[in-house]
C-alpha cells in the first residue's frame, strides 16, 4: 500500500508552502518519522518528517510551491518488508522497487519490464463548468495493472453526468483513490509507472495476464473470458455496458445472454446483492414467509444525481424566501383551439400539438413584462436576463432533470414542441449533456402529468421563480351569474420573495392565466 | 401515401428487412419491379439453381452410382424441360410465401421501378399506374446483376449468363465457362453432369480465388473427375458467336493464343451492384466507381435517412449478409443496437461435394503473420461418407497456436453447406478447437468428421486415422 504525504496546516493564516529541500530523493527507502524534506513558507521553515517506512517517491520538486492539502510524495510501505538493505543504496533501490510495486504478481520478475522510472500522476480532469467534484464509480483495472495508454481505466460520475478516465501513459497502475470516493477537480487519482509494453510481452508469466486484460477479473481466465455471446454483446451495447464490466458466468468466463440481461451499470451492482441476501436470510427463519418478507428492508447507495437533487433543494429552501402563489386556468379556450388544429399542425410539423407549447409562450410573454421574474441574484447584484431561457422538469429513472429551451421567447409553437420531444427523449435515454442542462432562467413543471391537484414547487437555483402545472379537471365556476362546468387547472407559482415582490409574482401568474383563457392574445401580444 | 420505411428491392435482403421493420411496428412497404418478389436469389440465382443441380444430381447418380448400390436401371435419359419445369414449380412456391410473408406482416407492396424524386418520395413507374410515395425512411436492396466482358455482350441465346443458365431448352453439347467462380462451378457441375462437355477458362491461377486453396485444389480434383476441362491463368480476349458456334479465344500466361469452341459461352465473371433507375442523385446521393453506394459502420448511406444493403453495398454478395444486413438495419432504426461479424458469415459453394468456409483461410494466416495450427480429416475416413459414397473430401480447421481459439474451418464434402453452421455457432462463441472435439457428435454422421479433425487440431489426436 502506498501512502500520499500531503502538505500539512503549519499554522493558522499560511495556505502555501514552498519545497526548499528534499533531503531524501526520489525512490530512496526512509524510515518512518525521518525528516525526509523542508519547507518554507512566508512565515518559517519545517520539518517534513516521513507518516511511513516505505520507499520514496517524490511528487513536487524543489522550489516549488503548493498549497496546504496538496501532494508532495507518496511512500510505498510495501517496500519494508521486500526490502530491507535497499534503503539508500541508489543500485538496490532499482529492483526493490520494481518488486514492490507488484507485489501480488508473483508471476512479474519484471524479466524485461522496462521501466523508465518515470510515474505520470493522473488527477481528476476538468469535467464541466460547474462540477466541482466527482465520484470514482468504478475501476476498470486493478491496481498493479497494466494499463495501455488511452485506454479506459476508471468511470467517473459526477451529479450531471458519467465519464470515462483513460490513462495517460502506458504502465503500471497505482490507484489512490479508490472507488465510491469523491475529489475534488484536480485530485489525484492515481498514477502510472511508465512502462514499455512490449518488453512487457518478452517475459512470459506476463504475457498471459497481458492478454486477459482485456476482459478478465479472475486469475483462471483464457482469451474467451468476457467475451460475449451475440445476443449478450447486443444487449449490452443498447444498455451502454461495455462487456468489461460484465463478469461473465459461462464456460471460461463468457458472457451469456442471462449475464447481459442482468447486468446494470457500475454501483447499482452492490446494491443488488443486498436484497438477494436478505431473501436467504428469511427462508432460513421459522416466521412464515409471508410476513417475514413484507419487513424486508433494502439499503441502496444514493447516486450522485440522488445526492444533488438533496442538497439542491435543501440549500434553496434554507436560502431563499420562498413562497407560493395559486390561480386557476380555465383551460376550455386552449383545449378548443388544441382539438381544432390538432391535425393540421401534426401534418405540418410532424409534432403533436401539447399544453406545453402554450404555457411556454405564455409565461415567455409573461416574464417580459415581469422581468424580475426572469431575473437571478448574484451576490449583491441582480441579473437581468432578457432572453427567456425555460427549463422544463423531466422525470427520469434515474431521478429529476432539467433541460433547458433555449430563447424560447423566439421559438414557435412547433419549434417547443419538437425542441420538448428532443430533450425529453435524450433525458430518458440518459443522453443529455452538460450543456443542454445548464443555465435557464425559469422553470416549468408539470405534476399533473403524474394526476397533482396541487403543489408549491421548489424554485430550480439559481433561477428565481418556477411555475407548476398541475392537472385538469372539470369543475363548477360561476360564469356571468351562473353555474358551469369548466375544465380546470390550479397554476402555482414559487418566487423568490427577496426579488420578485408580490405584486410582480401574483401579477405575473395572472397575465400567464388571462393569456391561457384567451389564446388570442398570445398572437397580437395584448 | 406516407410510411416509416420504404424498402426498395425484395430480394432476401430487403424482404427480410421489410419483416424485420414491420414487426418492430414501422409502417413498411416495399417496392419491387419485377411481377415477382424475392429477387436474384428466389427467380434466378440460389433457388433455381439449387433445383437443378439437385435434379442433375439425381440423374448423375442413376448413371454412375445406381449400379454399384445395386439398383439397375435402363433406358434411363434427361428431360430438360421437365427438369426446368420443375424447378419453375420451386421458384413459385417459395416466391409466393414471400407474398404472403408481405401480407401476413401488413407489408404495402408496391410493383414497378422505385425511382427518388427527392430524398424522402419515390415514384413508382411501369406498374398499372405511376404512384408517388413519401416515407420518413429508405432502405435499397436493388441487388446486383451478372457483370459482363467489354467485348462478350451476351446475346442471351448462345452467350449466356447465369440468368439463361437457369432456362436452357436443351443440354449444351459443349459449354464454355468464362470464370472459375462459384456460379461457374455450379452451372458447369448441372450441365457437366447432363452429360456437357465443360471447359472452364479461368484469368486466376485457381479456381474459386478467395476460399482457403485447400479447398479450391479440392474442388478441381472433383470438377476433373466430372469431365470439366480447366484453363487457368488464361486471359480471354475474345468471344464471337458464329451460327449456333461460339468461339472463345484467350491467351495463356505465356502469351499462347488459344481458341475454344463450344455451343454455348457461360459469362460468370462476378457480379455488379444495380441501381440503375433508381435516379439516386435526386436524393442526394451518388455509386462509387465500382457502382457501389457508400454506406457507414451502421449501413446508412450518407443522406441521413437512407440505409443500403446486401450486393449493392461493400462486401460479399451472398443472400445471407444481405438478410443480417437487413436485420440489422431494421433495428438500427428502432434505435436497438444489433451487430454483425462480416467475419463469421459463411461462404458456400453448391457443388456435389460442396463448399464450405467461415472465418480465416489458411493464406490469410499465413499473411497476418498469426501462429496457428492446422487439423484436417478426409470424409474416405468417414463411416457415415463411406455409405452414401460420398468419400470426396475433408474438413480442415484452423486454431490459434497458443489458445486454441478456432480461426477457419473449411469443409469441402457432402452437406458442407449445412455442416459450416456448428462452425459458426463455435466461433461465434469463440470455442477452442478442443471444446468441439470435446462435444458428442452422433454417429454416423458427416460432422463426426468436423469433431475429428478439431481433435486433430488440437494435439494431432484424431481418432478415425
Amino acid at each position: 500500500m502506498s501512502i500520499a504525504v500531503k502538505v500539512p496546516a503549519v499554522g493558522e493564516s499560511i495556505n502555501e508552502v514552498t519545497i526548499a529541500q528534499w533531503l531524501k530523493s526520489d525512490g530512496d527507502y526512509v524510515e518512518m518519522d525521518e525528516v525526509i524534506c523542508e519547507l518554507e513558507s512566508d512565515k518559517a521553515t519545517f520539518e517534513l518528517n516521513a507518516e511511513a517506512s516505505g520507499v520514496l517517491k517524490i511528487k513536487a520538486k524543489e522550489g516549488e510551491t503548493l498549497e496546504v492539502g496538496a501532494l508532495i510524495c507518496q511512500i510505498d510501505e510495501n517496500g519494508d518488508a521486500a526490502d530491507s538493505e535497499g534503503e539508500e543504496k541508489p543500485e538496490a533501490k532499482k529492483s526493490g522497487q520494481d518488486d514492490k510495486t507488484q507485489p501480488e504478481d508473483n508471476g512479474k520478475q519484471d524479466g524485461g519490464a522496462s521501466k523508465t522510472g518515470e510515474v505520470i500522476e493522473m488527477s481528476v480532469p476538468a469535467v464541466g463548468e460547474s462540477i466541482t467534484e466527482v465520484t470514482i464509480s468504478s475501476w476498470l483495472k486493478k491496481d498493479g495493472d497494466f494499463v495501455d495508454l488511452d485506454e479506459v481505466i476508471a468511470e467517473i460520475e459526477s451529479d450531471k453526468a458519467t465519464f470515462e478516465l483513460t490513462a495517460e501513459a502506458s504502465g503500471f497502475l497505482s490507484i489512490l483513490a479508490e472507488e465510491g470516493k469523491t475529489l475534488e477537480i484536480g485530485s489525484p487519482v492515481c498514477k502510472i509507472e511508465v512502462a514499455e509494453e512490449s518488453s512487457k510481452k518478452d517475459s512470459g508469466g506476463v504475457s498471459e495476464k497481458d492478454q486477459s486484460a482485456s476482459g478478465s477479473k479472475s486469475d483462471n481466465s483464457t482469451y474467451a473470458t468476457g467475451h460475449a455471446s451475440p445476443a449478450a454483446a447486443k444487449i449490452l451495447k443498447e444498455k451502454g455496458i461495455s462487456p468489461d464490466e460484465v463478469k461473465g458466468s459461462g464456460v471460461d468466463g463468457r458472457i451469456t445472454k442471462e449475464d447481459a440481461m442482468s447486468a446494470q451499470k457500475s454501483d447499482k451492482k452492490a446494491s443488488d446483492s443486498k436484497p438477494a441476501k436478505t431473501e436467504t436470510n428469511t427462508s432460513e427463519g421459522s416466521a412464515p414467509e409471508q410476513s417475514a418478507s413484507d419487513r424486508s428492508q433494502r439499503r441502496e447507495k444514493m447516486s450522485n444525481l440522488r445526492k444533488t437533487i438533496a442538497r439542491r433543494l435543501v440549500s434553496v429552501k434554507n436560502e431563499t424566501a420562498m413562497l407560493t402563489t395559486f390561480n386557476e386556468v380555465n383551460m376550455q379556450p386552449v383545449m378548443e383551439l388544441r382539438k381544432k388544429y390538432k391535425d393540421t399542425f401534426k401534418d405540418k410539423y410532424e409534432v403533436g400539438l401539447g399544453f406545453m407549447s402554450f404555457f411556454t409562450k405564455a409565461v415567455c410573454m409573461a416574464l417580459h413584462e415581469f422581468p424580475a421574474v426572469n431575473a437571478m441574484i448574484d451576490q449583491d447584484e441582480i441579473v437581468f436576463n432578457d432572453y427567456c431561457d425555460v427549463s422544463i422538469a423531466v422525470s427520469t429513472d434515474r431521478g429529476l432533470v432539467v433541460p433547458v429551451i433555449r430563447n424560447a421567447e423566439k421559438l414557435g409553437f412547433h419549434q417547443i414542441e419538437k425542441e420538448i420531444v428532443r430533450l425529453a427523449t435524450k433525458a430518458k435515454n440518459n443522453r443529455l449533456s452538460i450543456d443542454e442542462m445548464s443555465g435557464g432562467t425559469f422553470t416549468i413543471t408539470n405534476g399533473g402529468i403524474f394526476g397533482s391537484m396541487l403543489s408549491t414547487p421548489i424554485i430550480n437555483a439559481p433561477q428565481s421563480a418556477i411555475l407548476g402545472m398541475h392537472n385538469i379537471v372539470e369543475r363548477p365556476v360561476v360564469e356571468n351569474g351562473e353555474v358551469v362546468v369548466r375544465p380546470i387547472m390550479y397554476l402555482a407559482l414559487s418566487y423568490d420573495h427577496r426579488i420578485i415582490d408580490g405584486k410582480e409574482s401574483v401579477s405575473f401568474l395572472v397575465r400567464v392565466k388571462s393569456l391561457l383563457e384567451d389564446p388570442a392574445r398570445l398572437l397580437l401580444g395584448v | 401515401m406516407k410510411y416509416d420505411v420504404v424498402v426498395i428491392g425484395s430480394g432476401p435482403g430487403g424482404y427480410v428487412a421489410a419483416i424485420r421493420c414491420a414487426q418492430l411496428g414501422l409502417k413498411t412497404a416495399i417496392v419491387e419491379k419485377y411481377p415477382v418478389l424475392g429477387g436474384t436469389c428466389l427467380n434466378v440465382g440460389c433457388i433455381p439453381s439449387k433445383a437443378l443441380l439437385d435434379s442433375s444430381e439425381h440423374f448423375h447418380n442413376a448413371q454412375n452410382h445406381f449400379k454399384e448400390h445395386g439398383i439397375n436401371l435402363s433406358k434411363l435419359s434427361v428431360d430438360i424441360k421437365q427438369m426446368i419445369e420443375r424447378k419453375r414449380g420451386v421458384v413459385k412456391q417459395t416466391v409466393d410465401g414471400v407474398q404472403y410473408l408481405m401480407k401476413k406482416n401488413k407489408i404495402d407492396v408496391h410493383t414497378g421501378l422505385g425511382s427518388f424524386k427527392d430524398k424522402h418520395t419515390l415514384v413508382i413507374k411501369g406498374g398499372k399506374e405511376e404512384k408517388t410515395i413519401e416515407s420518413d425512411k429508405f432502405i435499397i436492396a436493388t441487388g446486383s446483376k451478372p457483370s459482363d466482358l467489354p467485348f462478350a455482350k451476351p446475346d442471351k441465346e448462345r452467350i449466356i449468363t447465369s440468368t439463361e443458365a437457369l432456362e436452357l431448352v436443351e443440354v449444351p453439347k459443349h459449354l464454355i465457362i468464362i470464370g472459375a467462380g462459384y456460379i461457374g462451378m455450379e452451372l458447369g457441375s448441372v450441365y457437366g453432369r447432363l452429360g456437357s462437355k465443360v471447359t472452364v477458362v479461368e484469368f486466376m491461377d485457381r479456381i474459386t480465388p478467395g476460399m482457403d486453396k485447400t479447398m479450391s485444389k479440392e474442388l478441381q480434383k472433383v470438377l476433373k473427375k466430372l469431365g470439366f476441362d480447366f484453363n487457368l491463368k488464361h486471359k480471354v480476349t475474345g468471344v464471337e458467336r458464329k451460327g449456333d458456334e461460339v468461339v472463345v479465344t484467350a491467351e495463356d500466361d505465356k502469351g499462347e493464343k488459344k481458341e475454344f469452341k463450344g455451343n454455348y459461352c457461360l459469362l460468370s465473371i462476378g457480379r455488379k451492384p444495380y441501381t440503375e433507375g433508381l435516379n439516386l442523385e435526386a436524393a442526394g446521393l451518388s455509386t462509387d466507381e465500382r457502382g457501389k453506394i457508400e454506406v457507414d459502420d451502421n449501413l446508412k448511406t450518407k443522406v441521413d435517412n437512407i440505409y443500403a444493403i446486401g450486393d449493392v453495398v461493400r462486401g460479399a454478395m451472398l443472400a445471407h449478409k444481405a438478410e443480417e444486413e437487413g436485420i440489422f438495419v431494421a433495428e438500427t432504426m428502432a434505435g436497438q443496437k444489433p451487430h454483425i461479424n462480416y467475419k463469421l458469415i459463411p461462404g458456400v459453394i453448391y457443388t456435389w461435394p460442396e463448399v464450405a468456409s467461415v472465418g480465416y483461410t489458411e493464406e490469410e494466416l499465413k499473411e497476418d503473420g498469426r501462429k496457428y495450427k492446422s487439423g484436417s480429416f478426409p470424409f474416405k475416413a468417414s463411416g457415415r461418407a463411406r455409405a452414401s459414397m460420398d468419400t470426396d473430401g475433408l474438413v480442415k480447421v484452423l486454431a490459434d497456436k497458443e489458445t486454441d481459439e478456432i480461426l477457419g474451418v473449411h469443409i469441402i464434402g457432402p452437406r458442407a453447406a449445412d455442416m459450416i453452421a456448428e462452425a459458426v455457432v463455435a466461433m461465434e462463441f469463440r470455442a477452442s478447437a478442443e471444446d468441439v472435439a470435446r462435444m458428442s457428435h452422433a454417429h454416423p454422421t458427416f460432422t463426426e468428421s468436423i469433431k475429428e479433425a478439431c481433435l486433430a487440431a488440437t494435439e494431432n489426436r484424431a481418432l478415425h486415422i
